[in-house]
């Protein structure tokens, strides 16, 4: 008896196993073609550690510094944005949005300080301050791999989220808003101080949102760039 | 004694496939330390630049030892040392710094991978998280290794059990046995179970059914040949084309540039520049081109517009605060300026305002004429936009009172339903548009909604009917206003119907009438030509037919496909 099923057992399992191989390959596969896994979005070593100390130069003053500490107690984004990142461009109506309900620090990375006050200008300046990363040196601390990439900290400057890539619209529902609002509820209760992120004011990311928007020839814009 | 001779000749195998492996491993090893040898004489271009190198080679070199163990981010299958990317160079600097300050490779590569993540090690840490990882190999072999084991004990076994009188005895290992096929496998046909028949049977039947398919595609006798040897001419050939397509763009973006350097007073000379730069995909220039003829005329909405639509290029689509600014400047000046008015819809859209993107959009579509090229995109957003908006276009129309038909949008959403919904929701709609229109037969744009709406329903008569009601509504229009063009566009579309439905009998009055009339408006355009030819044909009037269609042949340019089916017809005649 045994004797008759053992070949067969030799064929089926490694069938069996490659089936399952298979499987996870086009569960992933198929999970990126429908938008739901972004393989350009790198797995984040710096959740839920601190900031890392972060102290620059003032774009606004130079003689001045501009640190992550001096915003701590209060939810933070600090967005790492440069005048030569097209994708920045694309989400400064969305950051201008986010300035409404939470601090949002800058830093400019690697960028010519004339070159990012002109940015500021032309495409609105949501930041309450913005540092200058000349060298690059600050953004390698953060772990950061292209501009733009965002990072949310919490009221005890936790970093709580990272998002590579420009906040478009699904970004901003699905993800930042998200997790702003879940923190501010933790925040109520917790009380520390300073000023409350979003006064119980739901978040905008209430509506459904879609996948590509149209841009212009109806194709959907390209999110993510490096 | 039993597991004796099972053992044994396993061993014997193994030395058999042992020394098979020497042989190849030969193969391969002398290549490869051949391509060793060049590699070392030919250095490949360094990523690493002289000024990042550390003075002290000890250092230098465990900072290039290091570089090949981090990942590049960016280029995410080369190593920090084998990467231009900006950032890789950072890391590099970075692996530097801390080793001039006297860290450990660990304590570096920890420093790191702290930061970046496991990820950006390219060898990943024996670690809880990577046990898995780092066990998968060893336990596939271990598994492997034994269910060949097992496998080979129990034929042996089995083979014994068959064959008592003759037990295997197998001379000891020899070079000359390797040539002898290995104890001509004793697989005797009471060891297969049916279901193993029927398995290989079935695999067996799938490989021959997927190479069939596979031949009839691509290896069938009558296809024609296609050597990649002489198919070099047709690849060089489109490369060269689309070298030259884009040397041509480069071409007219240089001749534009030195038209703006002779004459920079001249706005046109600008919009050209800009339109040729649009076409080189060179957004930069075509922004600077824009902006200066926009301070030219003082802030044209027009002009304004095209601006704003370069910058929104510029960025990935979407439109940004700069671009706003400009829309609704144009938009002041101008409130309906289309291109304007499509950015604005798509501001809208992109800040997840459907409503006011739908509105927006369809202010564009109602001061659009109908052939406009941007009437079905828009359409496609509008209902892009109501479908994630879920906004209810129907009813919003009913309420605003238009006469609207189904169009591009009540047909997508019906593409999601079944078939008998489908019908159901598209006739309901046509009877009422169709209604409305018998009332109001003056809406041009009524009309080709439903006669779109019948093509979808397969109904070529109706849609015949439909598109004559467009076109006579198009006709009545042109007294009051310069719409000639649209009105021959609408006839000619009719007529076209009706030619390539066969519908020429059933409507043989409009078609007279539709034909007179174009022959009234129409500036002797090349549809016409060949309409007259094919009514002349179908009325007997055979002469007429050649006389006309060889005026067109000969207004057509020589090769187009059109001109040699032309003459075809014509000799058919």
């Amino acid at each position: 008896m045994s004797s008759r099923r053992s070949p067969r057992m030799a064929f089926i399992l490694p069938l069996a196993a490659f089936l399952v191989f298979a499987g996870f390959a086009a569960a992933a596969l198929f999970a990126t073609l429908r938008g739901e896994r972004d393989i350009a979005q790198l797995p984040s070593a710096m959740l839920g550690k601190p900031a890392p100390v972060t102290q620059l130069a003032d774009l606004q003053s130079p003689a001045a510094t501009v640190s992550v500490a001096q915003f701590a107690g209060a939810p933070l984004l600090v967005n790492f944005y440069a005048s030569w990142c097209a994708p920045c461009r694309a989400e400064a109506p969305a950051l201008a949005l986010l300035a409404k309900d939470i601090t949002i620090l800058g830093i400019a990375y690697k960028d010519n300080p004339a070159d990012t006050a002109r940015f500021l200008d032309d495409y609105g300046n949501p930041f309450i301050a913005t540092g200058i990363d000349r060298d690059g040196t600050t953004g390698i601390s953060w772990g950061l791999y292209g501009v733009p990439e965002t990072y949310l900290l919490d009221s005890e400057g936790i970093i709580r989220l990272r998002h590579a890539g420009p906040i478009d619209r699904r970004v901003l529902n699905e993800i930042i808003m998200p997790a702003i609002g879940e923190m501010s509820a933790i925040g109520e209760k917790s009380a520390i101080g300073g000023k409350p992120a979003i006064g119980g004011k739901p978040a905008i990311g209430g509506k459904p949102a879609i996948g590509g928007k149209p841009a212009i020839g109806g194709k959907p814009a390209i999110g993510g760039k490096k | 004694m039993r597991g004796q001779p099972s053992l044994k000749t396993g061993t014997t195998k193994l030395t058999r496939f042992g020394a098979m492996l020497s042989r190849m491993a030969f193969l391969v090893i002398i290549p490869a330390f051949t391509a060793m040898i060049y590699a070392a004489a030919i250095q490949p271009a360094l990523a690493v630049s002289p000024e990042e190198m550390l003075a002290d080679p000890v250092l230098e070199d465990r900072a290039r030892a290091l570089s090949k163990e981090l990942r590049c981010l960016v280029c995410q299958n080369q190593s920090i040392d084998d990467s231009d990317a900006e950032l890789a160079r950072d890391l590099r600097v970075d692996v530097r710094k801390r080793l001039s300050e006297g860290a450990s490779d660990d304590e570096i590569l920890t420093a790191i991978s702290e930061v970046y993540g496991d990820y950006v090690l390219l060898r990943p840490p024996f670690s809880p998280r990577t046990y898995v990882l780092w066990a998968t190999p060893l336990v596939i072999i271990l598994l492997g290794g034994a269910l060949i084991i097992s496998t080979r004990r129990r034929t042996i076994i089995s083979k014994t059990n068959d064959a008592p009188a003759n037990p295997p005895t197998n001379p000891p290992v020899d070079k000359a046995e390797i040539s002898t096929p290995p104890s001509a496998a004793p697989r005797s046909s009471a060891q297969k179970s049916s279901g193993d028949n029927r398995l290989a049977g079935a695999l067996l039947c799938l490989i021959v059914a997927v190479s069939l398919v596979i031949y009839l595609m691509v290896g069938r006798a009558d296809l024609g040949d296609a050597p990649l040897a002489d198919r070099s001419d047709e690849i060089a050939a489109a490369a060269a084309a689309s070298q030259k397509t884009e040397a041509g763009l480069n071409a007219a973006l240089q001749t534009a540039r030195e038209a703006v350097a002779d004459d920079p007073d001249n706005v046109g000379k600008w919009l050209q520049l800009a339109m040729r730069a649009a076409a080189a995909a060179d957004t930069d220039t075509e922004i600077s081109a824009l902006t200066q003829a926009e301070k030219m005329t003082a802030g044209d909405p027009a002009i304004k517009s095209l601006l704003a639509e370069a910058l929104s290029r510029g960025a990935d689509g979407q439109v940004t605060i700069p671009a706003r600014r400009l829309i609704a400047d144009a938009l002041t000046a101008n409130p309906n300026q289309p291109r304007a008015l499509f950015l604005a819809g798509l501001a809208a859209y992109q800040d997840e305002e459907f409503a006011r993107a739908v509105a927006i959009w369809q202010q564009l579509q109602t001061i659009s004429s109908a052939d406009a090229p941007w009437i079905d995109l828009l359409a496609e957003n509008i209902a892009d936009a109501a479908a994630a908006g879920g906004i209810d276009l129907a009813q919003d129309t009913a309420e605003s009172g238009q006469v609207r038909g189904p169009d591009s949008t009540d047909i997508a959403a019906a593409a999601q339903m079944s078939d008998e919904d489908r019908t159901t929701m598209i006739a309901g709609m046509v009877d009422g548009l169709a209604a409305r229109l018998a009332e109001d037969p003056s809406n041009a744009e009524g009309w080709q909604r439903l006669a779109r709406a019948y093509q979808v329903l397969g109904n070529p008569v109706d849609a015949q009917r439909a598109l004559i009601g467009a076109a006579d509504a198009m006709a009545a229009k042109i007294q009051n206003t310069a719409l000639t063009r649209t009105a021959i566009m609408a006839d000619i579309s009719a007529l076209e119907h009706m030619v390539t439905h066969n519908l020429e009998a059933d409507f043989a009055d409009d078609a007279t009438r539709l034909m007179l009339r174009l022959e009234q408006l129409g500036e002797n355009r090349p549809e016409l030509l060949y309409l007259q030819g094919h009514f002349a044909k179908l009325a007997g009037d055979i002469e007429t037919a050649r006389q006309r269609w060889n005026e067109l042949l000969k207004r057509l340019p020589e090769g187009v496909p059109a001109a040699s089916r032309l003459r075809k017809e014509i000799t058919d005649l």
